[in-house]
């Protein structure tokens, strides 16, 4: 008994110091791992690299910032389209050197580009989909030529990460290459220390930003659940994440109001109920107006998403679309209000008569039955997807809610097998590549066939001919008129019924550092999941001035 | 002796059965890996970034024979493939972060919670009617029967996170390096702690039954009786004709139950955050990662195996009757 109080006396004695973080660390939860795996390959399509790899490590010529709705300048100080549409010249940031002390040249982004060409698996934008040749015009310009007009390349070629020429064209297969120690011009690029449940980051002595970054280290625990995500943030020990955390007033901001903060905003993909298009009865428009009519949005998001979210716009363009979006196009939310009544005369008109028994049926006597897609381990979604089941039972429509395992839900969703279905959408910083993956006939796969996006199957000629169109021009207020005439079509064909905008999850504390963005200071979007926003929220990010002189 | 050797080939068979089964039931899941892989990104991925993944990962459409001849190949060799979840890391680089804390925390909870259960067992039933036997099986069963997750979800609460007492999360503190330290030592047991207690106090309950009910019927035994009569001391009496009769059957469940260790410290490992192994068959099987599936499936399969073959061997030792 004296030995078990003796060995107890001393693990005792080795008390626990979790709590002390250095003064100039940051902890931050964003991905959800029970144990790290080293990987810093910033070209990787299949997300195994750790975050902030892509951009924190290394950077990319724009910043789009999505809270703004603007393009940020990063590694290229500029860009000009020297042939609209068809080729683009940027302008390479001078001064700018890798973390080993090489400078930043033209060659480095046009070598990057030739990466992704040699190795399609690398190119995640499909940027060689539209490019024909990338060239070092010289040492700060470099050239990028298209195959076809596509303005929307210039996010695609802006946004990809710079890898340094010097380090990559070692490399024989950059797809396994797992960059252990990686090279980069971000503010963040020094490993300091690697092991299974906790890794760190340090900061680029060589930062061309001056004076930047202002955090000496960050420090990424892994973390497995969202449980144990929450009570690292209630104790303090986190100071910036990414994490749904439910009633967050209560369980997070009440434990310490002065310094928990959160910050939701409606800037995410927009959630929708996906009607397959290509079957009866939801080929048919009235009908799948009618069902948007009948969903109470105001209590789905209550009920579903804690309030945090808000019911969809009619165009379905979430907040980071402000500056496209259009108010005039239903004053009165149009189909996306709730409206039971209009909806039961829509579907009414659509042939689809109630009879005594409470359920609706067609001319041949078959009873609407619209089953409802849904993964079911995502409880937001299936308590979203009961609600609209009860909404459209209130209408007659037999709905039922399917809750399938994750990978059979996407199988079925992507090969267009459904009546209906929950999914996410496509988001880019203009409506094009919403829209296109809502209506461009392009993207309609036949049913059977998996498809990427198009789930509903929906091709419109009307559409197609505005999405070339915004292909073929870079003239700014050109491309505001084909958005409005796409929200237009969006609202006039209602190809899906759009829900409420995923907010961007997003907590921190100030115990220790400030500088964060908030409602207050929207300079970027909080959520560490919004890359590669979060360069511009890393490189601003900085201890608290107060605590400068001791630590905590 | 060739009762073993016998035992040895149903075991081989064994492993060749269920490694076939390894084999196929991945492969028939709905999807692929690529579009599995894409799926988890929720729109975050450029539509093109299918395509660039169905590359990346190779998603095999040979012939099934192709796949399985392949398969068999890499297994004797010991390459268990290249992990889609973690591309482009090697499969067995990803289990063997895991597998050393896994078998710590879990295999150790498991030897506690025999030792300690076969122990309490044993001496309930010596003393049968004594207050031990009449207060632990039943709270221990009653504390066994509280679903596992509550009661791991209840520890962090009230004892990590209220009273501060243990670490709720990871298997050493973020200030030691892992390493032959003793600080590191110290930390990785005050890691395990709570988790390992919440894992023996769940199955505590049943190693005691299971011993208690064995020692009793062994105590009724004419032997048992001849050997008091005789006058042999009660410590021997009590070791070496009870306890080492009565845990055969005990010492079988071992074998099954270290096989779990490997698979069943995944609640665990989630609820504590734990680096085991556990959490990684969760991905795996969300990512519908095969080669890591089959990894998996393959250390567990040949733990079972293995931990089931070792207990043979002791069993043999311990019971002359089993040496046919």
């Amino acid at each position: 008994m004296n030995r078990i109080v003796a060995i107890l006396a001393l693990l005792a004695a080795c008390a626990d110091p979790q709590g002390e973080t250095p003064a100039g660390t940051l902890t931050v939860l964003q991905e959800q791992q029970a144990a790290w795996v080293r990987n810093f390959n910033p070209l990787l399509t299949t997300g195994g690299a750790r975050w902030p790899t892509t951009a924190g490590i290394y950077e990319p010529l724009i910043v789009y910032n999505r809270a703004a709705g603007e393009s940020v300048p990063w590694l290229a100080t500029g860009w000009t389209w020297t042939e609209p549409a068809l080729r683009l010249r940027f302008d390479v940031r001078p001064g700018v050197t890798w973390s080993d002390g090489a400078p930043l040249t033209a060659a480095d982004v046009a070598f990057t580009f030739d990466v992704l060409r040699r190795f399609p698996a690398l190119d995640g934008a499909g940027a060689w989909s539209f490019l024909a040749s990338v060239t070092a015009v010289d040492e700060h310009t470099v050239e990028f030529a298209f195959s076809r007009p596509y303005s929307p390349g210039l996010s695609l070629v802006g946004g990809q990460a710079i890898v340094p020429k010097h380090v990559w064209e070692g490399v024989a297969d950059p797809v396994s290459f797992t960059n252990p120690d990686p090279v980069g011009t971000g503010p963040f690029t020094e490993i300091v220390r690697f092991d299974a449940q906790v890794w760190e980051l340090g900061k680029n002595p060589r930062y061309w930003q001056p004076g930047v970054p202002k955090v000496d280290t960050l420090r990424f625990p892994a973390v497995a659940s969202n449980d144990q995500a929450l009570l690292a943030l209630v104790r303090g020990e986190v100071d910036w994440a990414g994490s749904f955390v439910p009633a967050i007033e209560r369980t997070y901001v009440d434990r310490d109001p002065a310094h928990f903060h959160y910050w939701f905003p409606a800037v995410g993909d927009t959630v929708f109920l996906y009607p397959q298009n290509a079957t009866p009865p939801l080929d048919d428009a009235r009908v799948r107006e009618a069902i948007s009519l009948a969903i109470d949005r105001k209590r789905l998001v209550r009920v579903a998403m804690h309030d945090y979210a808000k019911p969809s716009h009619p165009t379905a363009l979430s907040d980071g679309y402000r500056a496209w979006r259009r108010d005039d196009l239903a004053p009165d939310g149009g189909w996306v209000r709730y409206d039971p009544a209009a909806a039961a005369a829509g579907i009414d008109a659509a042939g689809w008569t109630l009879g005594p028994d409470g359920r609706r049926r067609n001319a041949a006597g078959d009873v609407l039955t619209l089953p409802i897609l849904c993964p079911a381990g995502w409880s937001d979604w299936v308590r979203a997807a009961q609600i609209i089941a009860r909404d459209l039972d209130a209408i007659g429509v037999d709905a039922r809610v399917e809750g399938l395992d994750f990978s059979a839900w996407f199988d079925r969703v992507s090969r267009g097998d459904f009546a209906l279905a929950l999914g996410w959408s496509v988001s880019g910083p203009t409506p094009y590549a919403f829209y296109r993956s809502l209506l461009g006939s392009d993207t309609v796969k036949p049913v059977g066939t998996a498809a990427a996006t198009n789930w509903h199957r929906h091709g419109s000629p009307a559409a197609d001919a505005l999405l070339a169109a915004f292909e073929a021009t870079v003239d700014p207020v050109e491309q505001r008129r084909l958005s409005d005439a796409l929200q237009a079509a969006f609202v006039e064909e209602a190809p899906a019924i759009p829900l409420f905008p995923t907010p961007a999850w997003g907590e921190f504390s100030t115990q220790r550092f400030e500088g964060f963005p908030d409602a207050e200071t929207p300079y970027a979007t909080l959520s560490p999941n919004a890359v590669p926003d979060v360069l511009l929220v890393l490189t601003q990010v900085r201890p608290r001035d107060d605590l400068q002189a001791g630590s905590r | 002796m060739s009762g073993l050797l016998r035992r040895m080939g149903l075991y081989a068979i064994a492993a060749w059965f269920a490694l076939t089964l390894n084999f196929l039931l991945p492969r028939m899941m709905p999807g692929d890996p690529a579009q599995a892989l894409f799926a988890r990104f929720q729109g975050r991925l450029e539509p093109a970034a299918l395509e660039a993944l169905t590359v990346t990962l190779g998603v095999s459409t040979a012939p099934l024979g192709e796949q399985y001849l392949t398969y068999l190949g890499q297994l004797v060799r010991g390459e268990l493939g290249i992990s889609l979840v973690y591309f482009p890391s090697p499969v067995s680089e990803v289990i063997a972060g895991g597998l050393g804390w896994t078998l710590f925390l879990a295999g150790g909870a498991l030897v506690v919670a025999f030792t300690l259960g076969s122990a309490l067992g044993a001496l309930a039933a010596w003393r049968r009617g004594g207050w031990l036997d009449t207060i632990a099986p039943p709270l221990l069963s009653f504390l066994g029967a509280f679903p596992y997750f509550w009661l791991a979800m209840a520890a962090v609460w009230l004892l990590g996170f209220q009273l501060g007492w243990f670490p709720v999360r990871h298997a050493y503190g973020p200030e030691v390096n892992p390493g032959f330290t003793l600080a590191f030592a110290a930390s990785a047991v005050r890691h395990a702690l709570l988790p390992g207690a919440t894992m023996v106090l769940a199955s505590l309950g049943g190693w005691v039954l299971t011993m208690r009910n064995a020692m009793m019927g062994v105590l009724d035994d004419e032997p048992i009786r001849f050997a008091q009569a005789r006058g042999l001391p009660p410590a021997r009496v009590f070791f070496h004709y009870g306890v080492r009769n009565a845990l055969l059957p005990s010492l079988t469940s071992f074998g099954m139950a270290f096989g779990f260790v490997l698979s069943g410290a995944l609640l665990t490992e989630i609820v504590f955050a734990y680096p085991g192994q556990g959490y990684l068959l969760l991905q795996a099987v969300r990512g519908q990662d095969y080669p890591l599936l089959q990894g998996l499936f393959l250390t567990i399969t040949l733990a079972v195996l293995a931990a089931n073959a070792l207990v043979d061997v002791v069993v043999v030792l311990l019971d002359p009757r089993t040496r046919g």
